[in-house]
């Protein structure tokens, strides 16, 4: 009998062990495999990082040549973007969003595969580009024309051309990804849970998803046109011939701000999350949270000429874009004094996860604070394009974005995959990030102050210069060491399979995803509990306390 | 016993700051010692925002850090809940207001600020220079000057008169900086920028391309060269043939084909015969030309004719040896 069951129900090979991944429109597995590959360029991206500041330990040309540092540097900024720090965040929001609203999975699980292996396709493309005719592109991640024209002595061959096409694949991806959060957001959230009861995570999302539907059609726009003037000829942006290259510079920063929002808004959503579990207390505002993520992103569409203070549009607009770059900096602000008011009173456990919120808050406030000099324009006049421009975006985007993801995987890890990672290691983890970070990106303000530019594979002075150089470069290298005790720690917990198993609530979570087993199986829930507040685990093992025994 | 190592590092980081601090008085704390007006009132302005946002640095990271001390977990179980505090309104009316308030103060000292660094003082007579960046190198036109004076990476200007400058770019976005004399502005193809400076007192005020322009951007700097009004006359009367052919040789071609036309990051030029015809040098110079060896871009897009001849003739006499190296045609 048994072996004739086998036979009615085969088994296909859709259930194998690898190719039960490639056919997947599971949601979680599709948040996993996003995860996976941005940490894959993540590694990838900090090699070109490191390869950067090996270059700039000292002056001369001892190490990179400067054709390749211009690649490297292109390479490293689009990877970092494009392909680590979006896609990361849409890989947690596919594995949390349904879990926490309370949903089967997305409302469009084969729309979600298609976004996940867009993404892999145009991260392909993009480091294909090394092997170009012409090799990879060099123009930097915003690719101001005339410089990448296809003129002979700009950006002949094709690595132009290999990135155009990668932003392409890449911008499709995300834009199916924002449509699919905003119909699953909207239509499928558990019964009880309103939008005032939401988790703030899935509020990032909702307003993450909205931003990248308005910004992202600019950049397709600018990317078309300037491949159109390198294929067929035209001349949107080449001067001679009537073109205008302040065309550009609007069309990229009217996606590139709204972007940094993107690329943050998610990981505000996560803070959000971890900081009152580990406070054991509720957030301080929720309100005022979610609302000023709302505002931070309607005036993230306001701000994108701040990037051009040094084009010359005059004083009226740069005002303009001066006194809406300020405006942002009061919502952000409002978020930042609420969570540490969330610790106030807390009972604070310093868990890994914890300890990278924490240091999050920390460093991001840096780079707000810096942010503020760049917005009042005279001054940004002195700062803009030095390294003073590259310190404040790395305490956005790395002490911000990356400290916040990686609090997020320590903090999901045992949902996703039914382990704990090691908190020792994590914890050396943090520590090396945290004094690695600050070594190499705190000495680039000074850099950027004494006249350093950005962009460039050498200097040409001693002393200070050469000192902040090498600190930062030692800096990067203890970063790398960080990334390797976090592999590790993977490593440790699954192959060595010594992470200790985690039940379904290990952090005593406030939110859905902590009802389900970990990790959840396909269906994700059997029932979903009737939602009353905005921490509905909270109010289950509340009511299963006062049930007499 | 958990806090000993984290507590140590901060200290050791602070310790370094300090340190930092003292030993390199305005070791980039600041921007570059300004010498212009523009450059001083930015540095105004600067130290307004600095004032306003140390304060709030210190007060975030110093409320974070007495929070973490205050309520950490100190043994207790992860079951024993904080206070459970929703919120306040009136505390968040308190921080966004403040902030809405020091933000107002800013913008008012920048736009205070604003006329001094965005225009010159109007009693003063300037002068006019063109500045026009190439790959890879500055180009000065000294407008006013009779005989149209010309200069490369350095640019001659009188202490204590306010210069004008148009800037433009024939190739590619540039942007000119030169860290004491003020702020950046962007040298755009089809567009003409405005800036101005006043030099303090005598000297030479380094500065760079701010703007990545290829693969010599690094390499793209500039000089001001402020003297006397006696020198500054005497530099631009001398102007001729014979001064500009040794700077464009030095600024423009031994970037990429080596001081003495040997070869680097572009090929051997030394025993070149071009090296000797006005006529064929001219169209290379003016088109860029495309090789085996990858592509020159046109750098003489924007000479004279007399500049480009004046070039010709120091290369005869300094450059061009027919027995220098093998044959090497670029």
């Amino acid at each position: 009998m048994a072996a004739r069951s086998e036979a009615v129900y085969p088994v296909g090979w859709k259930s194998g062990r690898v190719a039960s991944w490639l056919v997947t429109v599971d949601h979680k597995r599709i948040g996993i495999l996003y995860i996976g590959t941005s940490l894959m360029w993540f590694v990838a991206g900090g090699i070109l990082a490191i390869l950067m500041r090996s270059q700039l330990a000292t002056p001369g040309e001892k190490f990179l040549t400067k054709n390749s540092y211009n690649e490297v540097m292109t390479m490293h900024g689009t990877t970092m973007i494009f392909l680590v720090v979006i896609p990361i965040l849409a890989g947690f929001a596919n594995f949390l969003v349904p879990l926490m609203i309370g949903a089967r999975d997305m409302a469009f699980p084969r729309l979600n595969a298609l976004s996940y292996w867009l993404f892999l396709l145009g991260g392909i493309v993009l480091w294909l580009s090394w092997f170009a005719k012409g090799g990879a592109p060099h123009a930097g991640w915003w690719s101001y024309p005339t410089l990448s024209e296809n003129f002979p002595y700009t950006s002949p061959g094709h690595g132009q051309d290999y990135w155009i096409l990668s932003i392409h694949i890449l911008t499709l991806s995300s834009l199916l990804g924002a449509i699919n959060f905003i119909v699953t957001i909207h239509n499928m959230r558990a019964p009880g849970m309103t939008w005032m009861r939401m988790p703030l995570f899935v509020w990032a999302i909702e307003t993450y998803a909205i931003v990248l539907l308005v910004a992202l059609p600019a950049l397709s726009a600018a990317v078309t046109l300037l491949l159109l003037d390198r294929t067929v000829g035209t001349h949107f942006f080449i001067p001679s011939h009537g073109g205008s290259i302040v065309l550009y510079q609007h069309m990229f920063w009217f996606f590139g701000h709204p972007e940094v929002y993107v690329m943050v808004l998610p990981v505000f959503g996560m803070i959000s999350e971890i900081l009152p579990v580990f406070s054991r207390k509720p957030i301080f505002g929720y309100k005022a949270v979610a609302f000023s993520t709302l505002g931070i992103a309607f005036f993230s569409m306001l701000v994108w000429a701040h990037h051009m203070f040094t084009t010359g549009l005059g004083t009226g607009l740069d005002s303009f874009f001066m006194i809406s770059s300020m405006i942002i900096a009061v919502p952000t602000g409002i978020k930042i004094f609420n969570w540490i008011a969330t610790t106030w009173r807390g009972n604070l456990i310093l868990d890994t996860p914890m300890l990278f919120a924490l240091g999050f808050i920390a460093l991001f406030t840096m780079g707000g604070l810096s942010g503020i000099f760049l917005a009042a324009f005279p001054v940004d006049w002195q700062l803009n394009d030095s390294y003073y421009v590259v310190a404040h975006f790395h305490y956005v985007l790395f002490g911000g974005s990356a400290f916040g993801f990686f609090g997020g995987l320590y903090y999901w890890w045992p949902k996703m995959f039914g382990r704990m990672l090691d908190e020792r290691l994590g914890k050396w983890h943090f520590w090396l990030l945290f004094v690695g970070f600050n070594m190499t990106f705190l000495p680039q303000h000074m850099l950027g102050l004494l006249g350093m530019v950005r962009r460039v594979y050498t200097y040409h002075h001693g002393g200070l210069w050469e000192a902040y150089n090498l600190i930062s470069t030692i800096g990067s290298g203890v970063m790398a060491l960080a990334t390797l005790v976090f592999l590790v720690n993977i490593w440790r917990a699954h192959v060595l399979r010594k992470g200790v198993r985690a039940g379904n609530d290990p952090w005593l979570g406030d939110t859905l995803e902590w009802y389900t087993t970990s990790p959840p199986p396909a269906h994700n829930f059997d029932s979903v509990p009737y939602v009353t507040s905005a921490r509905p685990l909270r109010d289950l093992r509340r009511r299963l306390a006062e049930q007499p025994q | 016993m958990r806090w000993k190592l984290p507590s140590f590092v901060l200290a050791v980081l602070l310790a370094l700051a300090t340190a930092g601090v003292a030993t390199a008085a305005n070791g980039g704390f600041t921007p570059v010692q300004p010498e212009s007006p523009n450059a001083s009132h930015t540095q105004t302005a600067y130290y307004v925002i600095l004032g306003f946002t140390s304060a709030i640095f210190v007060i975030v990271e110093g409320l974070l850090v007495a929070f973490i001390v205050k309520y950490r977990r100190r043994g207790r179980s992860r079951e024993v809940e904080g206070a459970q505090v929703h919120g306040h309104t009136r505390l968040e009316l308190i921080w966004t207001v403040i902030p809405v308030v020091i933000l107002c103060v800013i913008g008012v000292v920048v736009f205070l600020e604003l006329p001094n660094i965005d225009s010159a003082p109007a009693s003063t007579d300037p002068i006019h220079i063109t500045v026009e960046g190439h790959q890879f190198y500055w180009q000065f036109d000294y407008v006013d000057s009779p005989n149209h004076a010309r200069s490369i990476g350095t640019m001659h200007v009188p202490v204590g008169q306010v210069v004008d400058l148009k800037v433009v770019s024939p190739d590619v976005i540039h942007s000119w900086w030169v860290p004491a004399l003020g702020g950046k502005i962007q040298a755009i193809p089809g567009r003409v920028n405005h800036f101005w400076f006043r030099a303090n007192k005598a000297g030479s005020y380094e500065g760079q391309c701010a703007e990545l322009c290829g693969v010599f951007h690094a390499s793209m700097r500039a000089v001001v060269q402020a003297e006397s009004q006696q020198s500054y006359q005497h530099f631009v009367s001398k102007y001729g043939p014979e001064t500009i052919g040794k700077q464009e040789w030095n600024g423009v071609c031994a970037s990429c084909h080596g001081n003495l036309g040997q070869g680097g990051y572009g090929p051997s030029i030394a025993s070149n015969t071009l090296l000797k015809q006005v006529a064929g040098l001219d169209v290379i110079l003016r088109n860029g030309f495309t090789g085996s060896l990858g592509a020159m871009p046109p750098v003489g897009k924007t000479w004279t004719h007399g500049q480009i001849a004046s070039l010709v003739a120091y290369m005869r006499k300094h450059i061009y040896s027919a027995s220098a190296g093998a044959t090497s045609g670029g």
